[in-house]
């Protein structure tokens, strides 16, 4: 099996923000309701000497993903291809009957909820349209800076090392995120 | 139109088109369109450097689809500005603008006519061009000068180079060795699409990157490897305090200033203090700018040693009182350095780079009957040509409400009695709000082109509804910096009963008993006699079968580099033929506040100002990353990202009791708006942000709710032109609670 795997710059990351937006428009998702791809501004230190970074996490399609185990209809599964952890909408019975244990069980917030009571899951699924046609994910044909990839994980780490955390990304070995950063500090301002 | 199908969706047409609205871009959009309905967007993936579209371009499906877009003609009915209006029919419409159009034209002649044209579309075809031209048939009409966003870093361009064409392919940067981003935020205002993307570039292969700025911009935190705060207002004072060191250490290039600069000693005696018994040291410095004198002392030294180096002078700061100043000390700044004509090196300036947003359109320039004859404006840079506008005729653009207001009797070349506004919402992105809603009231009529219902609009007697980019065509040339066209294919038909701007002229004219010229022709053949007379568009089919066209370079342009290896059979477009350190005209005007060498002057609403015992926070109007000036305000997709709010640093906020998120008041005695605070160390304790181009919207006190930084702007100019966007003083305070 190949694992697909997301390599995320957060050095280049000015945080425009065009990533999300290109990904809600692609997958027509409504304003204030889910957030596939998820930025989060950082803001550390006191006036003059201050770091900010910009963290942008979507699915990280874990080896061994915590939201399926805590699945309890069994909605979301591993695709055996390619690894990408995917979510069937008939099967999910909805936020209010489990209490969102996707959700919860999830470090990352990947699994979403509309709104509205007993809205489905949906989360990012590399732009499965896309991927299955041969296309590169939104976000990273949208990048600005390029500071986003999607391609096999093993692709990913010869090509941009094995960082496995960032500002604000925090690894967890036993579910084995599929993803590699290149990582900013204030070190490396 | 481009037939390539989706892979996924065989109902699927994309249409090449693009984002043309006035940010520092024109991108790339591919329209998804299925059943006469655009469904998606994407970008460009074509060949390198790709002109990817930012958030503001990928969220348009929800511009053009937004159920707020103006459906059909509107006739005021209530007070103006009360906000009721009518539906009528285009004829019933634009009869009432003929015949307003003819009875002011018979009663008070052309000048009464004022077209506020506004920077909305930026298209060659729509928006106020056509607009233009037809009241210029129609025997002229009343524009302004003065354009916000640059004025002031215009002037200084002239008058020290004598031409605006003084910016570098941003890929030269790779040839840098240290580049200093002084007021400059390309993360968020884009300064042509692959700036930001090359800036990274530069950084990673280890050039240094230094930020001047009051805030720690989007840029300073992502692209700089040291931040300098500084107050804002004295960016010039630095810049003095830089050249101080370069001269007195002789680090400064002599050869350089010798062959191409004229001036240089008299600047000397000001720099050093021979003219006026201050030598402006980096002590002296320090205590204007809170830079400390250290910090100084070591970026002129950094800047003057590392050769070649790219000092890029943000409009921002010229966007002041006094912003010419600051331009001008920047220029010269890279002038005795030797920093001019050579790779990696930048002559700041005005920084356009490519030609290609020069258009040749009839409604620019003198062939406006009302403008003709006009004598040069006093304090222009009548002699030089391009780039200035001399024209006496003209009202300074921060000026037009009270012109509105006060007319020949103020001292303005006309008394304006109506208001034809396209492709502006010009209450709300001129300064002093409060009082271009008075000014409008005055007039005996307003006519708007809009696409939804601005503040602006609301003062309209006649609304006419346009149409989006999408639904029409037109070609957008780029920025300032890149070669490259988008040609904008219509995408879908007209929404709702909407025209564009041409088809509204073209309708009219008719009823003006005008002939419609160019109008009664098809778009597309309107395009190609525009590429035609380009000179750099040879292949227009393919222009606009592809949707952009990327022109080849041989090699980055670099500005002067012919005015530098050439100088004997190139001079600089001056008086002199050399950049001017001390320009002659200046020292012509004779204007205390417009001095032949750049000086550190202060002001009535400076931080040291006896205003500022009152209101003791400086106001920074700043671009916002989710907007492009007042466009894209009402977007859903980009309204979630980041809520408008004032940022104010943790120790002011303290002072007054306010936490993050909570609402404030910021006042002063032009206005009042109410609006959360956004308690952030990103921005210099002094100093509060306010973006600019958030909608007016006033309660029945008149208190804005919307938080338009321009209630809080002061309607007024320097002499160059400089408006004072980031010079207003203010205070902050808890809003009292409802």
């Amino acid at each position: 099996m190949t694992q697909m795997g997301i390599y995320f710059d957060q050095t280049r990351c000015t945080g425009c923000y065009t990533c999300a937006v290109a990904c809600k428009d692609w997958h027509d998702i409504e304003a204030g309701s889910i957030n596939r791809m998820r930025i989060t501004p950082f803001e550390r230190g006191v006036f003059p000497d201050l770091f900010a970074a910009y963290l942008a996490v979507a699915c990280c399609h874990c080896q061994y993903p915590p939201c399926a185990t805590a699945c309890p209809a069994e909605a979301i599964a591993k695709r055996q291809a390619d690894g990408i952890v995917t979510v069937d909408q008939k099967k999910c019975i909805g936020n209010k009957e489990c209490h969102a244990a996707c959700l919860k069980a999830c470090p990352w917030d990947a699994p979403q909820f509309g709104p509205h009571e007993g809205a489905k899951m949906e989360k990012c699924d590399l732009c499965r349209d896309r991927f299955d046609n041969g296309r590169q994910a939104i976000c990273v044909e949208a990048c600005p800076m390029y500071a986003l990839d999607v391609a096999p994980l093993t692709e990913l780490k010869q090509k941009y090392g094995d960082r496995v955390s960032a500002a604000g990304f925090r690894y967890h070995e036993k579910y084995r995120p599929s993803v590699v950063f290149k990582t900013k500090s204030p070190a490396g301002q | 139109m481009n037939e390539r199908k989706y892979p996924s969706d065989e109902d699927v047409t994309i249409v090449p088109t693009g984002c043309c609205h006035d940010c520092g871009g024109r991108c790339v959009l591919k329209a998804h369109v299925k059943a006469g309905r655009i469904i998606r967007f994407e970008t460009d993936d074509g060949q390198q450097p790709q002109i990817r579209a930012c958030l503001r371009g990928r969220a348009y499906r929800q511009r053009v689809y937004h159920p707020d877009r103006l459906k059909h003609p509107l006739r005021r009915v209530g007070a103006r500005g009360e906000g009721k209006f009518e539906r009528v029919s285009w004829d019933e419409a634009l009869d009432e603008v003929a015949y307003q159009l003819k009875r002011i034209k018979e009663t008070y002649g052309n000048s009464a006519i004022f077209l506020a044209g506004g920077s909305g579309n930026q298209g060659m075809l729509h928006g106020p061009i056509p607009v233009g031209a037809m009241l210029q048939a129609f025997g002229g009409f009343t524009r302004i000068w003065g354009v916000a966003s640059y004025e002031g870093a215009l002037f200084a361009s002239m008058a020290t180079y004598g031409t605006i064409r003084t910016g570098n392919s941003r890929e030269d940067l790779l040839d840098s060795r240290l580049v200093i981003m002084w007021g400059w935020n390309p993360a968020n205002t884009i300064w042509d699409p692959e700036t930001s993307f090359t800036l990274a570039r530069v950084k990673e292969q280890g050039t240094r990157m230094v930020a001047v700025d009051p805030r720690f911009t989007d840029t300073a935190a992502t692209l700089a490897h040291q931040w300098i705060p500084i107050r804002p207002g004295t960016d010039t004072a630095m810049l003095v305090a830089m050249a101080y060191v370069i001269i007195s250490e002789d680090l400064h290039d002599q050869a350089f200033v010798d062959r191409y600069t004229t001036g240089f000693d008299s600047y000397k005696d000001y720099v050093l203090g021979h003219e006026d018994n201050v030598p402006k040291t980096p002590q002296w410095a320090e205590s204007i700018t809170t830079v400390p004198a250290e910090t100084i002392a070591a970026l002129a030294r950094q800047y003057a040693t590392n050769k070649p180096a790219a000092l890029i002078a943000g409009w921002g700061p010229a966007r002041a009182a006094m912003g010419e100043q600051y331009s001008r000390a920047a220029n010269v700044l890279c002038a005795i350095t030797g920093n001019i004509g050579v790779n990696g090196g930048y002559a700041s300036g005005f920084m356009r780079a490519y030609s290609s947003r020069e258009t040749s359109s009839g409604s620019h320039g003198s062939r406006n009957p009302v403008e003709k004859g006009a004598p040069p404006r006093p304090y222009s840079l009548y002699k030089l040509r391009g780039g200035t506008n001399p024209n006496s005729a003209r009202i300074h653009s921060a000026k037009v409400f009270d012109a509105m207001l006060r007319g020949r009797s103020g001292g303005y070349p006309a008394d304006l009695k109506m208001a034809y506004v396209v492709a502006a919402n010009f209450i709300n992105q001129h300064p002093n709000t409060n009082l271009g809603i008075k000014a409008f009231k005055n007039l005996e009529f307003v006519v708007v082109h809009e696409q939804f219902m601005t503040p602006t609009a609301k003062l309209g007697d006649i609304v006419l509804p346009v149409n989006t980019f999408m639904e029409r065509s037109d070609i957008a040339p780029p920025w300032l910096g890149s070669p490259y066209y988008i040609y904008l294919n219509k995408a879908i038909d007209s929404l709702y009963e909407t025209k564009s701007d041409l088809e509204i002229v073209k309708l009219l004219s008719k009823k003006l008993g005008l002939p419609s010229g160019m109008a009664d022709l098809a778009e597309d053949d309107i395009l190609r006699m525009i590429a035609s007379g380009r000179g750099d568009i040879d292949d227009f089919e393919t222009l606009k079968k592809d949707g952009v066209l990327k022109i080849k370079l041989e090699e980055p342009i670099v500005s002067f580099k012919q005015q530098i290896e050439d100088p004997i059979n190139h001079p600089f477009p001056t008086l002199s033929g050399k950049i001017e350190i001390a320009c002659d005209h200046l020292a012509e005007m004779g204007h205390p506040q417009a001095p032949p060498v750049p000086k550190y002057l202060t002001h009535e609403t400076g931080y040291d100002s006896p205003l500022a015992d009152k209101y003791p926070l400086q106001l920074l109007t700043s671009h916002y990353k989710t907007r492009a000036h007042s466009t894209w305000h009402n977007v859903p997709w980009l309204r979630e990202i980041e809520p408008h709010g004032v940022w104010i640093n943790p120790r002011d906020a303290e002072d007054r009791g306010i936490g993050n998120g909570e609402l404030v008041d910021v006042f002063n005695d032009q206005g009042r708006i109410r609006i959360p605070a956004r308690v952030t160390e990103r921005i210099m304790p002094g100093v509060v942000n306010v973006s600019q181009g958030a909608w007016y919207d006033p309660d029945e006190n008149g208190v804005d709710r919307g938080g338009c930084a321009n209630v809080l702007t002061r309607d007024a100019h320097s002499v160059g032109g400089a408006h004072h966007m980031n010079s207003a003083l203010v205070q902050v305070e808890p809003a009292p609670r409802d």
